[in-house]
């Protein structure tokens, strides 16, 4: 059965560019983006390229970069910390990724149910997702506090010991990760919220009248036709979650010990806190090259995943 | 018609002032990293100047020294600087040997205020490094004993602890569980503490402690030429072992604290180590019933040493060098203006200030003071950041963290870090 509706993806827009009458590719669509674009070249595109030749010299920001090859690359087979950072970013991303995916999609299905008071629920859930990261961080390392944080006085509540969440190695990370899924959650619900309006309310009623249950309806309507939001909130929620900074900067500066350092962590402190600007690129490199290969598998599970719903 | 004339001759005459203003004012840029009260006493002291000086307008920016440090570097790279920024002593090795600060040995010689002899000479000896001055010298802050009165009382104890054997006997007394029992006497319960003897730093002022209790054992940190971890593994584990000790053997310390200043206060600690800086905390918490002294920082091992730090004023590379004589009339008056300085808390490096009949009427201050003679600073060393930042997970850090907050083997991690400051020295 042919079950997707035929969207843009499927080439509809083609079709109708193919009826218009043909004229020259007008310049105005470019200067709606044109003030992003400005900003985009000159403070993400100029200082990536400048950081992909500033990680083979040895630069302290000021002076002039001295060139020294592969050595900063040499370098991170011998730096423990980095494997630390590395360890823990991973750690983060695998424990973060589906909680939030499974969280958001939860969300977005309670909130897609035509009832009383959801326009407030969506609002609170995504509420946190516009507060800056160094609030979140500042609010949340009081809740996570040991002797007087909000979270322990209702753990106390229910006969459970004090935990140490942000001072003890054991339990710092799962701090982070709680203040990061509270924070982003709403954004990957909005998008799952977005797809699950896209799904023609036909379908449904049809899977209803072949006598369908509720986790039918889910497993065979809704999951198949939201997995082209679905990939896409993975990758992006992959993509955020291997950069994790702002929230271990501001809560724990990657402690105790090296719990909470992360890779972009490391990346800033070995840069901007050690003038070690050349070492910095090159792990930032190392990392960018991470996404990449992630952003590679996705990109093609997602267009067989399309194929495979056709 | 008429109106757009009108306007045009409005912004021409705009300009116009706005132009003789820029001419006749000099405005100076002044980076400071005080986040705390502190901040608001420093603007009321530039708000002052400004007044008092017409044609100069200082611009305070403050943000925490380690984004304001990244900000200066960066800043710096695009040939930028603040005309004044002020640090810490042991941070000017790191910003001298990026080039990005001058020596004032010139401006010192030339100057009325900046004078050896008005000085508490350790203050004016921390500004040179390699045998020139860098910066002008500010103020001072160390570790001193801060203790509940009325919690002494309540145990007996009538004098502040001055050496190992005193600190433990008061801080015995000073513990106490839910059922008033002491640790040692018969059925105390360690789980059930209601009040600690007192605080455990799990930041970094946890390795400053350790740095002066390793300090007076006679240890040294690094080698003569900086080059390589000197540490007396040793000493430095005996040092680590009183620290740790206090939390997990004598239960006279919390442990995984996080707010030290709050915790003194509401009585939950009787005794805090801590800066000069706290005192204008202290004062305020009076209204709430907190009696309160100050002692010196006890002397455990066997010479006195407590940690200290301070401030300073350096004059950056990259900053505008015609408004060099703006900016140095205005860090003279903060020097000779310093006393206004002192309701921070911080201590007074001027020795006509310390005489004086109105700084011995400020309260908590004269502890500090009697023991500036045994400060102990970091080094001053290039690499200071990646040794000693407080913010990131240097060796010192998770040596620190490690030690106090998971219980680890004192001597692996002191090892580990004495491997890894050697590791980042060796490094030219």
């Amino acid at each position: 059965m042919r079950i997707l509706p035929r969207t843009a993806e499927s080439g509809s827009y083609a079709a109708l560019a193919g009826l218009a009458p043909k004229r020259r590719p007008s310049l105005t669509p470019y200067y709606f983006i044109l003030p992003y674009l400005v900003f985009f070249v000159l403070f993400r595109l100029g200082p990536s390229l400048a950081g992909l030749g500033i990680a083979f010299t040895n630069w302290q920001a000021v002076g002039t970069p001295r060139f020294v090859g592969f050595a900063n690359f040499e370098a991170m087979a011998r730096d423990p910390r980095l494997g630390d950072a590395f360890q823990n970013t991973v750690f983060f991303v695998l424990l973060t990724v589906p909680t939030l995916i499974v969280l958001s999609l939860a969300l977005a299905l309670f909130l897609n149910q035509p009832r009383r008071g959801r326009a407030v629920g969506r609002v609170v859930v995504f509420m946190p997702y516009v507060i800056m990261s160094t609030v979140v961080g500042v609010l949340w390392t009081w809740i996570l506090d040991k002797d007087f944080g909000l979270l322990n006085v209702y753990l106390n509540f229910f006969g459970i010991a004090n935990v140490p969440w942000l001072v003890s190695e054991s339990t710092a990370m799962y701090g982070i990760i709680l203040t990061t899924v509270w924070w982003t959650v709403g954004y990957d619900m909005v998008l799952f919220l977005a797809g699950l309006q896209d799904i023609p309310h036909e379908l449904y009623e049809a899977a209803r009248i072949d006598g369908a249950r509720a986790w039918g309806v889910f497993r065979f309507v809704t999951l198949p036709l939201l997995a082209p939001t679905t990939f896409l909130v993975l990758m992006l929620t992959i993509i955020n979650s291997f950069q994790v900074f702002d929230q271990v900067y501001v809560m724990t500066s990657g402690g105790p010990g090296t719990a909470t350092l992360t890779l972009v962590q490391y990346i800033y402190t070995t840069s901007f806190q050690f003038q070690k600007f050349g070492y910095g690129s090159a792990v930032a490199l190392i990392l960018f090259g991470i996404l990449v290969i992630v952003a590679f598998f996705q990109i093609r599970g997602y267009r067989r995943g399309l194929k495979g719903v056709e | 018609m008429r109106k757009l004339s009108l306007m045009l001759l409005l912004v021409a005459l705009l300009t116009g002032v706005m132009a003789l203003n820029a001419q006749d004012v000099v405005t100076l840029e002044f980076w400071g990293g005080w986040t705390g009260p502190d901040g608001a006493i420093m603007q009321q002291l530039v708000d002052r100047y400004n007044a008092e000086h017409p044609g100069v307008q200082v611009n305070l920016t403050v943000q925490a020294w380690s984004p304001l440090f990244d900000a200066f570097i960066a800043a710096a790279s695009a040939g930028e600087s603040p005309d004044i920024m002020a640090m810490h002593p042991q941070e000017t090795a790191m910003f001298i040997n990026l080039g990005l600060i001058e020596p004032v040995d010139d401006i010192v010689a030339a100057s009325e205020v900046f004078q050896k002899d008005a000085y508490v000479s350790k203050a004016w000896e921390l500004q040179f490094y390699n045998g020139q001055m860098w910066a002008l010298p500010f103020d001072l802050g160390i570790h001193g004993l801060y203790y509940n009165l009325d919690l002494f009382e309540a145990a007996g104890i009538e004098a502040p602890p001055t050496n190992a054997e005193e600190f433990l006997a008061a801080a015995r007394l000073l513990t106490v569980d839910a059922a008033g029992k002491h640790p040692g006497d018969e059925g105390f319960d360690p789980a059930n503490i209601v009040q600690y003897a007192i605080n455990m730093h799990t930041n970094h002022h946890g390795f400053y402690q350790w740095y002066a209790l390793y300090n007076q054992l006679g240890g040294q940190l690094l080698n003569e030429d900086a080059t390589a971890c000197a540490m007396d593994i040793d000493k430095a584990v005996q040092a680590w072992q009183w620290l740790q000790d206090l939390v997990y053997v004598h239960y006279a310390a919390p442990q995984g604290q996080t707010d030290y200043a709050r915790d003194f206060i509401t009585g939950r600690t009787a005794m805090l180590v801590d800066g000069p800086w706290q005192i204008p905390a202290m004062i305020a918490a009076e209204a709430e019933g907190l009696r309160w002294a100050t002692a010196p920082y006890p002397t455990i091992f066997d010479k006195a040493a407590v940690w200290g730090s301070g401030h300073n004023f350096t004059l950056p590379t990259f900053a505008d060098p015609t408004k060099r004589d703006e900016a140095l009339a205005f860090v003279e008056w903060l020097a000779a203006n310093s006393f206004d300085w002192l309701a921070s808390g911080q201590l007074p490096i001027r020795n006509d200030l310390i005489a004086s009949e109105e700084f011995k009427e400020l309260p908590g201050r004269q502890a500090f003071v009697d023991m500036l003679p045994n400060q102990v600073l970091l080094p001053n060393i290039p690499k200071f950041s990646e040794i000693f930042a407080s913010n990131a997970p240097t060796p010192m850090m998770v040596m620190g963290q490690r030690i106090i907050l998971e219980k680890a083997d004192i001597r692996t991690e002191v090892q580990n870090a004495c491997d890894a400051i050697t590791a980042i020295l060796s490094i030219p």
